[in-house]
């Protein structure tokens, strides 16, 4: 069916009803502007300031900062890829690179790497690894976060309990939440949302399970030890240890943790910037490392800056997005404080920026670190996984019936891969 | 904005007719008069007419995720027919329409009530029942989640005050969509009182005034005499109402969607419409071609239930 | 006999204020909360009035979102639909209701029958059709699939089918060509069915939310009512600020409504007996 037909009549009403366009025209040498896009407000201030200290070394090249948010990101992302008209520089994340890299949309960036003369070894290797696709490196890491446990410390004073410290286990967790959670004020001991990265992919790899098998080729939800991290959670809100899903619906987590309702907060480091911005919290909070459970782990993810490989200008987008992950873009993102850069030596810039935290606790977890699970087409199957752990989070179904079947679902999907 | 022929439509008065027929000047009218629809016309068949077939030819085809459509032949309907969500979707449509109608009869005891003679400060009335029409329903979806919050959400706060235990409305499965065409009604009801109100200025004051000499009550004026006389009006408001309710789409995503897929609410699952599906489908998975097929069993419904009030309206509503 | 009136009203009275409370209960709440501070609003069991006026969450919306630009965008995207679909439409109706050319009555049916199709239909060639011309998150793309409409040419071809047409006889008698018919006695005549066809199309447009959160990602070029959606927020969402927002949303329309109250209940009133 041809699209021509349409396209002509589109074009002859458009200039019948006269509606006036700006046209942009097409450049050829001379000035480049390049689209860089992002979805974090938060980091806005620091990356438009790595693009002007670009456009400094580079005088002929204008870098233009997009922010989507991060709801609306993927969905614009992927309608401007297909219609061929995709940011020239964009963060990319863990469960999309496998996708957009087989597709072709991203340029590899090796060539680039080495004439900037970038040694990869200066970034956490897992995540050099999540952007390396059948050998090439297809995104140079900017930042990473892991997952802290965030707390209300004046709610532990009043009730008298402990503050949360490196040594904490499972049950010292239960425990404090119990001892925190007074119906009679409506207040929690934790909230306990079926989020994966926050919650239950750390408490899965404490607990000894997987949720990817290393080929992946098949899933690791049905295994006893996931089920026992999946269950962690479900059990604190049967105990009623934490709000219920529904009321986690009504009043976002980070709201009952900003209001005092709850106590504890299982968040990344990215809450860092927020947490200190918010007057209500002032001198309250604090964070540490996560309980161990059978063994101590947590989740490390981790973005990256990639070139789209249709740009208009593709060297100069390779270029820009090879030094907005460079020793000087990582320097002024730390000293921004939104996020841990992922550049050795950089961190400890992010750690100064909030004395009123142990921040540290998020960099200290990285020997124990597990990358966010993915495959070459993550949200096919992670999908399911929202659908039936939802269904395990509010008792509709078994834990275990759940994960089996969860499993199942995945298994599928992941076979669908080639 | 959607609306019926519902007043048939009246014969074209046609200017010819009665004039001599001379050639150029007929041949000068033509031209003229495809000069003035053509602006129009081929916006309509760009942007609506041509896209409904588009659309028929998408639903038979399978988006791949960079763009690109393969054809597939039937196996989007052979899919739909017997998926549980589509289903379940279709059976919320419908339940969240008739219960918007409620809000029908509603809006016609409101318009009696201010049509009231003698009554004072109607003009104010009229304005504040319309003032939900007017309000930006975007907005209205986030104002009547708050008001709906299980814990610090006001209705709870009121309820209680009366001893009665609230819920979680707009998270629990059970309530969210009747919660959810509360608000319907609630915005629709001062659209259609205006109409209904128009509608009984329309009616001749002797007729009530020849009951009054029988000894009719007010009562049964209105039964013998509003009602049948409001029945064109009547039929309008419920086709109109039931088409729009069938689209909901606004208040389902500002109430019952979320921000995350974390925080999913529970309730959507089964509290979902048709409309949302096909958002969903089409612009969030990018499922293009299963959302078509979506939309054709939306307009199918929508037919369907349009014919039936056609075939019904003959038994109750009486043209003067 | 004032007082009889009184007597027989004062039931009416008390079912129409109960109901009008009802009605303005949420709007009024609206306002409360966005001038609660974020501890106050969440407080068990709520405060009615606030204990300190703070009008920040005011400020903080334009913080949060471009709303500035955004208002901007919707009074762009409501003026265009409005100003085109006034023009378009009774161009149209005029012809459909006073000139004679073959195929006049097919073509009529053509367009009556766009209106029987929900809009979920068109949505993703139209779609496409933005992808296509590069204009996803554009201010064309918010106006121009909006500015054709087949109900409005239905509506006001009503409205001329009921005009007596001795004057426009008189007029082509002298030799007038329908362009001037219409522009100098047809579109003065049909001021009212105008009027209520504009506020109809402005109503839809400023409250239209599917097809701008559709075509325009892009915080800058959204409508207040996209931008509202997502100003419900990432991770945090504040309900005070929220109900700022909302309320600024509205308010314009409140205000334009309120101001033309007579007009614009007249010409919901219109629709319903003409359309």
């Amino acid at each position: 069916m041809s699209n021509r037909w349409w396209k002509a009549v589109a074009a002859a009403a458009v200039v019948v009803s006269a509606v006036a366009c700006g046209g942009g025209g097409a450049e050829s040498g001379g000035p480049v502007t390049l689209t860089y896009a992002i979805w974090d407000k938060d980091q806005q201030p620091a990356m438009e300031k790595i693009a002007q200290e670009y456009t400094k070394a580079h005088p002929d090249v204008t870098v233009k900062v997009q922010l989507t948010a991060n709801k609306e990101y993927w969905t614009k992302l992927q309608t401007a890829v297909t219609g061929g008209s995709a940011p020239d520089v964009f963060w990319m994340n863990g469960p999309r690179i496998g996708l957009y890299a087989s597709q072709g949309v991203l340029q590899p960036l090796d060539e680039q790497i080495a004439a900037a003369g970038v040694d990869t070894a200066a970034y956490p290797k897992s995540l050099v690894d999540l952007y390396t696709f059948e050998g090439k490196k297809y995104g140079l890491p900017k930042d990473y976060d892991t997952i802290g446990l965030w707390y209300n410390k004046a709610l532990f004073d009043a009730a008298g309990v402990k503050h949360p410290d490196a040594t904490w286990t499972w049950d010292d967790l239960k425990a404090a939440a119990a001892k925190l959670t007074d119906p009679a004020k409506g207040q929690f001991g934790i909230a306990a949302p079926a989020d994966s990265q926050a919650n239950y992919y750390n408490t899965i790899f404490q607990a000894g399970g997987t949720v990817i098998s290393a080929d992946g080729k098949k899933s690791g939800f049905g295994d006893p030890a996931t089920v026992e991290g999946l269950k962690f959670w479900v059990d604190l809100i049967k105990a009623g240890s934490s709000p219920t899903v529904q009321q986690m619906s009504d009043t976002e987590p980070t709201q009952l943790f900003s209001s005092g309702k709850v106590a504890m907060y299982y968040g990344g480091s990215w809450e860092a910037n927020g947490f200190a911005k918010n007057a209500d919290l002032a001198g309250k909070v604090d964070v540490a490392p996560l309980p161990k459970g059978k063994k101590q782990a947590v989740v490390i993810h981790g973005l990256a800056n990639v070139a789209y490989a249709k740009s208009k200008h593709p060297k100069q987008a390779a270029d820009f997005a090879v030094f907005a992950s460079g020793k000087q873009a990582q320097q002024i993102q730390a000293e921004a404080g939104a996020v841990i850069s992922a550049y050795q030596g950089t961190q400890e810039t992010w750690v100064k920026a909030y004395p009123q935290f142990h921040v540290q606790a998020f960099i200290d977890q990285v020997p124990n670190s597990v990358p966010l699970p993915r495959s070459k087409n993550t949200s096919a199957w992670a999908k399911h996984a929202e659908d039936l752990l939802l269904k395990a989070w509010t008792g509709e179904k078994d834990v275990a019936d759940a994960a089996k079947e969860l499993e199942k679902a995945v298994d599928e999907e992941l076979g669908k891969e080639k | 904005m959607t609306a019926l022929e519902e007043v048939p439509v009246a014969a074209p008065q046609r200017a010819v007719a009665g004039r001599p027929a001379r050639r150029g000047l007929r041949r000068r009218e033509w031209l003229w008069g495809f000069a003035f629809i053509a602006p129009n016309g081929l916006g309509l068949l760009a942007f609506y007419i041509w896209p409904v077939f588009q659309t028929l030819y998408y639903s038979f085809t399978e988006w791949g995720a960079f763009g690109g459509h393969t054809w597939i032949g039937a196996e989007n309907y052979a899919k739909l027919v017997s998926d549980p969500e589509v289903l379940k979707a279709l059976k919320n449509t419908l339940l969240y329409a008739g219960l918007v109608l409620l809000g029908v009869p509603v809006s016609l005891v409101l318009a009696a009530l201010i049509n009231t003679p003698g009554l004072r400060g109607a003009a104010v009335y009229r304005v504040l029942y319309f003032l939900p029409v007017v309000t930006m329903p975007a907005a209205v979806g986030m104002v009547w989640r708050w008001l709906y919050n299980g814990d610090i959400g006001l209705i709870n706060y009121v309820l209680s005050l009366v001893g009665i235990e609230g819920h979680h409305w707009v998270a629990d499965p059970r309530f969210a969509l009747y919660a959810t065409a509360v608000v319907g009604i609630w915005m629709t009801v001062g659209y259609n009182m205006v109409i209904f109100a128009a509608g009984l200025k329309g009616i001749p004051k002797d007729l009530y005034e020849a009951a009054e000499l029988d000894g009719a009550g007010p009562i049964r004026q209105f039964f013998s005499i509003t009602l049948p006389m409001l029945s064109p009006t009547a039929f309008f408001v419920t086709v109109l109402t039931s088409i729009g309710a069938l689209q909901v789409f606004d208040v389902i995503y500002l109430m019952l969607g979320s921000n995350s897929a974390a925080l999913r609410n529970p309730a959507i699952d089964e509290n979902q419409t048709i409309v949302f599906l096909f958002f969903e489908r089409a612009f969030v998975d990018n499922d293009k071609g299963y959302a078509a097929a979506i939309a054709f069993v939306l307009l199918l419904v929508i037919l369907l239930l349009t014919i039936v009030q056609f075939r019904a309206q003959k038994k109750w509503v009486h043209y003067a | 006999m004032p007082e009889r009136v009184a007597r027989r009203t004062w039931p009416v009275h008390v079912v129409l204020v109960v109901g009008a409370v009802v009605m303005v209960a949420p709007l009024v709440w609206e306002f409360l909360t966005s001038v609660k501070s974020f501890g106050e609003s969440v407080r068990v069991p709520p405060t009615i009035l606030p204990e300190a006026w703070d009008w920040s969450n005011y400020t903080k919306v334009f913080h949060s979102i471009p709303f500035g630009q955004q208002l901007l965008n919707t009074v762009l995207m409501t003026a265009g639909r409005t100003v085109g679909q006034l023009l378009l439409c009774s161009m149209a109706a005029y012809a459909f209701a006073r000139l004679a050319f073959p195929g006049r009555d097919l073509i009529f049916m053509l367009f009556l029958s766009v209106l029987m199709v929900p809009s979920q239909l068109f949505l993703i060639p139209q779609y496409q059709i933005m992808q296509e011309l590069g204009w996803l998150n554009s201010l064309q793309a918010l106006i121009v699939p909006g500015v054709f409409s087949a109900f409005g040419t239905f509506l006001l071809r009503q409205f001329f089918l009921s005009l007596p047409k001795d004057l426009e006889e008189a007029a082509g008698l002298d030799g007038a060509n329908p362009l001037r018919i219409y522009w100098h006695i047809m579109l003065p005549l049909a001021r009212p069915g105008l009027v209520a066809l504009g506020i109809l199309t402005v109503l839809w447009s400023w409250n239209d939310l599917m097809w701008p959160l559709v075509v325009n990602n892009d915080p800058e070029r959204m409508t207040l009512s996209a931008g509202l959606a997502t100003l419900k927020g990432e991770h945090f969402t504040d309900y005070p600020v929220l109900m700022a927002g909302s309320l600024l949303a509205t308010l314009p329309v409140i205000v334009v409504f309120i101001v033309m109250q007579r007009r614009v209940l007249e010409g919901i009133a219109f629709t319903g007996t003409k359309g």
